[in-house]
């Protein structure tokens, strides 16, 4: 049994709860205890960290702090959240007077996706899997945080990642290889400037088509919910077909035979259900 | 010092080394070229085109290849690697290792035929990976040497796990390729048993298989039995003809001794190597263990018998039932080498009590018995005491004899047990009960029979010797397993003791004979063991090997030659592929991504009743798709094939690294560069992005010779681009790579160019940050490019590029010159990669002691460039930084002459020449004319019908010998040549063979060695002109190579033999202009030890460098200045004029005779050779107040006032420059080169001095090239700023009361903009000087805009086309200081080059005019090129004369001349026109056929 600290983040217990239900459904099949950090708060992704250096970097180290009390990597699915953590680790070094706990600097973060992506863990996850995913295209769309900026994130291949890929592959799914992987979706504009926001997911949401994806797979709260509700605008200027974007982790949670699957994607707005009945996936 | 050696080691054969090496050789060193790959030619021949000229690289280079290539004085080293520098300056001494190429240089004819049978493709690492070539190959079609070499990575893991060294890779390629003859072939050229083998061997090579690491080994085992029984059932298989390229073997009788598989096999080897062998064999039958030890139901009797029956068909004889006791008997029987292989058949028994009753058997004699058909008597209950492979054979043929129940018992585990897992597994399945940690310790004996036998439990102790834990019993553990039958099989062991004891040999503890193992020779000289005889019980392969390895042991102590080849005495490593490797080429398609294949086998209720045989074959799909699985770990599989068809012999796997100590007085390092990876840019998407190519390989994809034949195409499909963008600074001028690669921009140009004249539909874009077209004659090419080939050019960093998932064209999006994001599609997208310091570099400078700087180039000091801190190494080419070819070739040249002047006092000592026999006069002979026709392996062979041809020659007039060869240009056939000559008294020669381009040549040296004027040689083309052209039409091609014949006949019987006169050459060369140009020459001519005189206009010399102050590296001008001087007033051989003038020059090569004017006095020096060096100046344009205002000033001006008054800068709030001042613009188009790095020269300086002035430079793209870009990085540090403004839209300067203002648009915001500057500094142009009357006098071109014509853009940079006439410093274009000393040198190298023997050759084939006929009319002298036809004044009139010295044969005055009384010898008139009526009566008597 593998034990590790959970860091949800607000976006998990709001807009993406299918994410947060999801990742805790698979990490009970595949045997991961996830212990959620007690008294956990706002990681400062929001308007703290542009706005007040303090902030951006207290509030992560806080968090820091809290789960330092325990021997176990901390996990974290929301890609904005992981970011601001990488970053503050690296930014207290040289503002060590914004710390408020004491941390030594001991936890290891993790993104839930490349947490999910370990050898070991791919080799429990093919052993537990019960529905291959048979005849399915996807796209899979890491979005510009889960592997940027290089030098936090350390990811090699950080134009062109194919980790996701890889587990989408091992689970019989087809991942089309195309060029928008890593493009920025505009939802850091969703409020100011809904106009670029509205191209760059266009051309995200064409583009996975035109690769001959049946669906797109994220790992990034923002970006599932800018893809998945913005696709009105698309059939409206002549797309013939919605593309359903689901969490990396809904399609292992299908793979691994979850009981709550239909749950987690009733929340969508773009209906993945009939693709998955086409497919004969549920 | 030490005494010095007149020898040069060139590392690097690019452009650059050759250049150095044809220099030196020239100059009178011997030269080492050292290359590391198979051949000379470097990055230059992987060019279609070069810039600015256009000119197709491989012509312009492949006669500098060839000259090197046979330079009496040059010694290319080809796969050659420096391992240390020992010596000192003067007379080093250098350790280099030589590769094995496996091809001998000297008798490959590059014929080619290897490469057809080749079964290993990889990579054309040439072509950029774009298609694929053989193991075995040539670099490239011209290559020199022209010969092949093989690519191996080293031994493959199952051929150096294979006792005989099969090579598995290789047969199993041949497999894949469904080519199985000569898979076959390849393992019985170490196995004579293929089809046995392939049952029965234990398989160590499938253990070592990389594929094991991945997904389970190469059914390699498998395999070997498919080809076996497949060639077999198709009737194939029979013993061919053999050949190893050994001639000249001694008659010589062999005795083997024991017939199984060592003896066998030894026999065989030794007959097809053509000895008389006998083979002595004690028991009835042929085979040994194979025969009697082995049951039918893993080796069928008639497999074996077949292979046996196949051996002794050879000629082997057998004599059956025959024990040797003696071994001397053999010897006095006339046997000169005996092999000694009688295997280990004498079973060890258990020493327990009850081992003699009744049902008591032993392993081998067991198996023995039953494969000779006696009877055995077992019952049903058998008990088998072992753990090997015998044990399991006697249980399973226990249970073919009827026994119901079959036990075997072992005292260690399932892990310990030596059976290989998968008999064991198999015995399972049959029904052999095993029972293990069980040991018997009596036979259970009931009225003298077995009832059963008494064991105990085992445990495992400690390990012992073996690694294997120890058994030892468990006290009171005894039972009975009750049995009719024991057989033991737990070993066995050589019988030696037959042998009459004086045999004298060595024998070991264990009781084998004592060996060498890797040669099998015992203490007795022609006595040699095999097999278990000497290993003790071993595997059948093992037995094999040694046959083999006894043979080719025997043969050489037969033949007294060394028993080891290099290569077994250095053994080639074996190759280790990494698992990430592994997984690449299987998951990238390289290989069959299949598992490993299962062989069927007989189900175990049928397979039981009989002996038949269990495994069954695979099938030929099975087969070739499991052959596929192979990774090709060694690269060349070394099937052999190329060494069996190789008619030159010239092909030898044995080869080994051979270590050498070269003694040399000086080094030249030039090891080119290597090219940005555009990996490392995975934004652009190389690699992932089909239509995503480098400008490498766009180059190859130009070139006819390329991948494609020139046709462009897209790699994703095929198909023609109608869209090609090119982006530039794809590893330059980034963060990591912080310097321009200086080539770039003019190549993306010249691509965009060829393209367009391919295809005039294809739209090209060159996305560029600033185009850098500084050389001459650059930017006009530019503007060519925009303005005729309407080339479009965007300034703007292309940050990403996009693929379109269904058409694969490629989508980029970029701020356009307007400013506005635009996205465009492209179907091909060319990256500009820019140049990196070449590989492994760093290890090659510490082996020599040099440092290099920290992109890992040898940039020198701005002073004296090319020279490292190591005295008498020097560097040249791209390795001290980007560069052009010209560039390059001038390096070279500098880097040759300093070493002359090293090793001046040395020069000549080390030179070869070589003397010839006195020539024979043919003048009034009949011409008698020996045709020699060339086969050319096939290539020519292989459509003409060459004998035909011969009996057709035989027929022609003045033919009195022809004959025909393999190879005419092969060593053995020069002397077979030479031999005629003198057998037959030729004295007339003609080759029919390839071009003369390439040949020549080497024939016309052959027969001067013969004592034949080397002009009596003709060649026709029947290769390339003939049989290549009309490979399809054999009869036609036959015909016209007969017609060639004919008329090349025809001319050769009008030959004349012509003499090459020798013309003194005055070793003093004059030199023009005392500028920093004409000083560098003149120290450098004077230390090589030539006189030269200086003329000088000026009171003084230094010439600009009067004018200049410091570097850009902040080193004083003047101080350098001043030693400059000193260093030339101090040397006795140079002779300094200054205002003086040229007036008149007279004379030519060698021999001119120059008038001079010094204060209105007339000198005469005379003078072998002359450098131009008048420098060039900067220009005072009256534009942006100029002259009106003196706060505008020139660039040297600022300087002059940076040096000497800095207070005055430091008041200025404000300065301003401005680029491109009278440059680039219609009047001058050319870029003047120095003005953007001295602009940031002095801005920097500004800077420093007082760093709160602002400083604007206004500029259209600044040029900063190689590593100059670090400092326009610099400058912008320090804050100053650079605005780019277009040339249609110039900035105006307003003169106001305390300031200029100066206005101007932004060109990349489109801002206008208002500077208020307290200076104004312009960026003028540089200016030729008055150079009109001086190229008159000295007859010598210029460009356009008034500067010296080179001879040849790209290979001849300082050289004029009229000889003896050389050029260097700003005379040629603008250039700053290290440029100018470096062309110095090169000018200084190549006047050194052409006086060092003293005198010049000329050739025979020059023009000749016949006073009678010549009227005087000029048009020669006009139309020559060469300067080298005059018109003098005779007591008959005007006549025209040919300069001899400067003549090249070109004809152009023959034929122009409107009296035909110029004759171009060896190409008379009389001569074309007897070809060509040759040809007329040809076609004639065809003609009459017809009708």
């Amino acid at each position: 049994m593998k034990e590790v600290t959970y860091y949800p983040g607000c976006s998990l217990h709001g807009t993406a709860r299918e994410y947060d239900e999801s990742f805790r459904g698979v990490a009970s099949i595949l045997g991961i205890n996830l212990y959620e950090l007690e008294d956990w708060t706002c990681c400062g992704s929001t308007a703290a960290h542009c706005t007040d250096e303090a902030l951006a970097i207290a509030l992560p180290m806080r968090n820091l702090s809290l789960a330092e009390k325990y021997d176990r990597e901390m996990v974290i699915p929301c890609v904005a959240c992981y970011s601001r953590f990488k970053a503050a680790c690296e930014e207290v070094k040289e503002h060590p007077e914004y710390l408020i706990l004491p941390y030594e600097g001991k936890v290891k973060i993790k993104y839930a996706l490349d947490f999910l992506s370990e050898e070991e863990s791919l080799k429990n996850l093919l052993s537990k899997g019960v529905k291959p995913l048979k005849n399915l295209s996807v796209a899979c769309y890491y979005g510009c945080l889960a592997v940027r900026p290089p030098k936090l994130t350390e990811v090699k291949n950080y134009e062109y990642p194919e980790h996701m890929d890889r587990l989408m592959e091992l689970m019989g799914a087809k991942a089309v290889s195309w060029s928008y992987k890593t493009d920025c979706c505009g939802a850091s504009l969703v409020m100011t400037r809904t106009d670029i926001v509205t191209h760059l997911t266009q051309k995200i949401l064409s583009a996975a088509i035109e690769a001959g994806a049946d669906c797109i797979v994220t790992g990034c709260t923002m970006c599932h919910s800018n893809l998945d509700t913005r696709q009105e605008d698309l059939t409206s200027k002549g797309e013939k077909r919605k593309i359903p974007v689901f969490y990396f982790t809904e399609l292992m949670g299908l793979y691994l035979g979850h009981r709550e699957v239909k749950k987690w994607l009733s929340r969508h707005i773009t209906d993945p259900m009939k693709l998955l009945t086409e497919k004969g996936l549920i | 010092m030490a005494e010095k050696v007149g020898s040069v080691l060139v590392i690097g054969g690019g452009i650059a080394g050759i250049q150095s090496s044809l220099d030196l050789a020239e100059m009178g060193y011997y030269v080492y070229l050292l290359e590391g790959s198979s051949a000379i030619g470097g990055r230059m021949v992987q060019l279609d085109k070069t810039f600015p000229t256009n000119d197709c690289a491989m012509c312009i280079i492949s006669p500098k290849l060839v000259e090197a290539g046979r330079h009496l004085n040059i010694e290319v080293i080809t796969g050659g690697e420096v391992l240390g520098l020992g010596g000192e300056v003067g007379d080093y001494r250098v350790r280099i290792v030589r590769w094995p190429r496996y091809v001998d240089v000297g008798r490959c004819t590059g014929c080619g035929e290897c490469v057809e049978v080749c079964p290993v493709e990889l990579e054309n690492e040439f072509n950029g990976g774009l298609d694929r070539r053989r193991a075995i190959y040539r670099l490239y079609p011209q290559a020199v040497p022209n010969a092949f070499s093989v690519t191996k990575r080293g031994t493959s893991p199952c051929k150096a796990a294979c006792p005989a060294e099969t090579s598995a890779q290789g047969y199993i390629a041949l497999i894949a390729a469904g080519r199985y003859e000569e898979a076959l072939e390849v393992i019985r050229e170490y196995n004579p048993f293929p089809a046995t083998v392939g049952r029965v061997c234990t398989h160590p090579c499938e253990g070592e298989c990389s594929r094991g690491r991945y997904d389970g080994a190469v059914a390699i085992c498998a395999l070997k039995r498919f080809v076996a029984d497949w060639v077999y059932a198709h009737g194939g298989g029979s013993w061919g003809s053999f050949s190893d390229g050994v001639t000249g073997r001694p008659e010589a009788r062999v005795a083997v001794v024991g017939s199984g598989p060592a003896g066998l096999s030894c026999a065989h080897h030794l007959v097809r190597m053509g000895y008389r062998v006998t083979v002595f064999e004690s028991l009835p039958v042929a085979g040994g263990m194979m025969r009697v030890g082995i049951p039918a139901y893993r080796l069928p009797r008639e497999v074996l018998e077949r292979e046996i029956g196949m051996i002794l068909a050879e000629g082997v004889e057998l004599r059956l039932g025959v024990p040797v006791r003696d071994i001397d008997g053999l010897f006095a029987e006339g046997y000169s080498a005996v092999f000694l292989a009688i295997g280990a058949h004498e079973p060890q028994r258990l020493g327990i009590p009850g081992e003699d009753a009744l049902g008591v058997y032993y392993g081998v004699p067991f198996l023995q018995a039953v494969s000779l058909g006696e009877e055995v008597e077992l019952g049903s209950r058998v008990v088998v005491v072992g753990g090997g492979n015998t044990a399991v054979d006697a249980a399973r043929t226990a249970l073919r004899l009827g026994a119901k129940e079959v036990v075997m018992v072992y005292r260690r585990s399932r892990e310990e047990m030596p059976a290989n897992s998968w008999e064991v597994e198999e015995a399972l399945r049959e029904g052999v009960v095993l029972e293990f940690l069980v040991s018997p310790v009596a036979v259970e004996v009931r009225g003298g029979r077995v009832v059963g036998v008494r064991c105990q439990r085992m445990a495992l102790g400690e390990p012992d010797e073996s690694g294997r834990r120890r058994p030892y019993p468990v006290v009171g553990s005894e039972f009975v397993i009750e049995a009719d039958a024991m057989i033991a099989a737990v070993a066995q062991a050589p019988e030696i003791s037959f042998l009459s004891p004086d045999h004298g040999l060595e024998v070991t503890s264990r009781g084998t004979f004592a060996v060498d193992k890797r040669t099998l020779a015992t203490n007795r000289p022609g006595v040699f063991v095999g097999g278990d005889a000497h290993r003790g019980p071993g595997i059948l392969i093992e037995a094999i090997a040694d046959g083999r390895r006894g043979a080719l042991s025997i043969d050489r102590y037969l033949r007294g030659v060394p028993l080891l080849t290099p290569r077994e005495e250095v053994p080639l490593p074996v190759v280790d592929l990494a698992e990430e490797e592994i997984r690449e080429l299987v998951e990238g398609g390289e290989v069959e991504v299949g598992s490993r294949v299962v062989p069927r086998t007989v189900p175990v209720a049928e397979r039981l009743r009989d002996f038949r045989e269990v495994e069954l074959s695979l099938t030929e799909e099975e087969a070739r798709r499991e052959a596929a699985r192979c990774l090709r770990c060694g690269i060349c599989s070394e099937c052999h094939l190329c060494v069996r068809v190789c008619k030159a012999g010239a092909i030898d796997h044995q080869e080994a690294p051979r270590e050498e100590e070269l003694r040399v007085g000086a080094i030249i390092l030039a090891p080119g560069f290597s090219l940005y990876p555009p990996e490392l840019s995975p934004e652009l998407g190389y690699g992932r992005f089909a239509n995503v190519v480098t400008s490498l390989e766009f180059e190859r994809m130009l070139s006819a010779s390329g991948p494609f034949g020139g046709h462009v195409v897209r790699p994703s499909d095929g198909k023609p681009p109608k869209k090609v963008a090119f982006l530039q600074c794809v590893g330059s001028r980034s963060k990591d790579n912080d310097y321009c690669s200086s080539v770039c921009c003019m190549y993306a140009t010249k691509e965009a160019i060829i393209l367009k004249e391919h295809d005039k539909e294809v739209e090209c874009t060159l996305f560029y940050m600033d185009m850098r077209c500084y050389g001459k004659d650059f930017e006009i090419y530019y503007e060519r490019a925009k303005k005729d080939y309407g080339i479009r050019f965007i300034r703007t960093r292309v940050s990403r590029l996009y693929e379109k998932a269904k058409t694969k064209n490629l989508f980029l999006s970029f701020v356009d010159e307007d400013n506005k994001v635009k996205e465009e599609e492209f179907d091909l997208v060319v990256l500009s990669i820019g140049i990196v310091a070449p590989k492994n570099v760093q290890a090659l400078a510490d082996k020599l002691g040099i440092s290099l700087n920290d992109k890992g180039f040898a940039q020198g000091k701005y002073f004296s460039p090319l020279e490292t801190e190591k005295e008498g190494v020097f560097v040249c080419g791209a390795f001290t930084g980007p560069k052009d070819i010209p560039e390059t070739v001038v390096e070279a040249s500098a880097a040759a002459a300093l070493s002359a002047s090293l090793l001046y006092d040395v020069r000549g000592t080390k030179a070869k020449t070589k003397d010839y026999p006195q020539e024979r006069n043919v003048e009034n002979l009949e011409p008698r004319i020996g045709v020699f026709i060339c086969h050319c392996g096939i290539n020519i062979g292989g459509v003409v019908d060459v004998p035909a041809v011969k009996s057709y020659a035989a027929t022609l007039p003045y033919v009195v010998y022809v004959e025909e060869n393999l190879y005419t240009c092969s060593q053995d056939t020069q002397d077979k040549i030479k031999k005629a000559i003198e057998q037959y008294d030729l004295n007339r020669i003609v080759v029919a063979s390839c071009s003369p381009r390439t040949h020549e040549p080497l024939f016309m040296e052959t027969i001067r060695e013969a004592g034949l004027n080397k002009y009596l040689f003709e060649m026709a083309n029947i290769r390339d002109q003939c049989s290549w052209v009309h490979m399809h039409e054999p009869e036609d091609a036959t015909v016209k190579a007969m017609e060639l014949v004919k008329m090349t006949v025809a001319k050769a019987a009008l030959l004349k033999p012509l003499s090459e006169p020798k013309i003194e050459i005055k070793k003093h060369a004059l030199i023009i202009g005392g500028g920093l140009a004409g000083m560098e020459s003149a120290l450098s001519l004077s230390t090589q030890g030539f006189s030269c005189t200086i003329v000088e206009k000026e009171s003084k010399l230094g010439g600009q460098l009067n004018n200049l102050y410091y570097t850009i590296d902040r080193k004083n001008i003047q101080d350098f200045l001043n030693e400059l001087k000193e260093k030339i007033y101090s040397r006795p051989n140079i002779e300094i004029l200054t205002e003086t003038e040229i007036k008149k020059v007279e004379g030519y090569l060698g021999n001119f005779k120059t008038t001079l004017l010094k204060k209105g006095e007339e000198l005469i020096r005379e003078h072998g050779v002359i450098i131009v060096a008048v420098g060039a100046k900067e220009s005072r344009p009256k534009e942006y107040l100029m002259g009106d205002d003196e706060r505008v000033l020139t660039q040297s001006e600022l300087e002059k006032t940076l040096f000497l008054s800095s207070e005055y800068i430091k008041k200025m709030k404000s300065i301003v420059m401005i680029q491109c001042v009278g440059s680039r613009i219609p009047e001058n188009p050319n870029c003047s080169r120095i003005c953007c790095l001295m602009a940031i020269k002095n801005a920097i300086k500004i800077k420093e001095i007082s760093p709160n002035t602002e400083v604007y430079v206004l500029y259209r793209d600044i040029r900063t090239y190689g590593f100059y870009e670090r400092y326009y990085t610099e400058a912008r540090r320090l804050g100053v700023l650079f605005i780019p403004y277009r040339p249609e839209e110039k900035p105006h300067v307003f003169k106001r009361d305390t300031y200029l203002e100066v206005s101007l648009k932004d060109s990349f915001s489109h801002d206008d903009l208002s500077i208020k500057a307290d200076l104004l500094v312009l960026s003028t142009a540089i200016a030729p000087e008055e150079n009109e009357a001086l190229a008159k006098i000295l007859k010598v071109p210029l460009t356009a805009d008034g500067y010296f014509l080179e001879a040849h853009m790209k290979l001849r940079p300082v050289d004029f086309a009229t000889e003896g006439v050389f050029v260097a410093g700003m005379a040629h274009a603008p250039k700053n200081i290290p440029e100018t000393i470096i062309q110095a040198r090169a000018a200084a190298a190549r006047a050194g080059a052409t006086m060092a023997k003293g005198y010049i050759t000329i050739q025979g084939t020059i023009s000749e005019v016949d006073p009678l006929r010549c009227i005087g009319c000029g048009l020669c002298e006009t139309l020559c090129p060469f300067n080298a036809i005059r018109i003098v004044e005779t007591d008959k009139g005007k006549k025209s004369e040919t300069i001899m010295a400067s003549c090249k044969g070109c004809g152009i005055c023959s034929s122009s001349c409107p009296q035909k009384a110029i004759t171009i010898r060896h190409f008379t008139d009389e001569e074309l026109c007897a070809q060509i009526e040759a040809l007329r009566r040809e076609a004639e008597e065809a003609m009459v056929k017809v009708a």
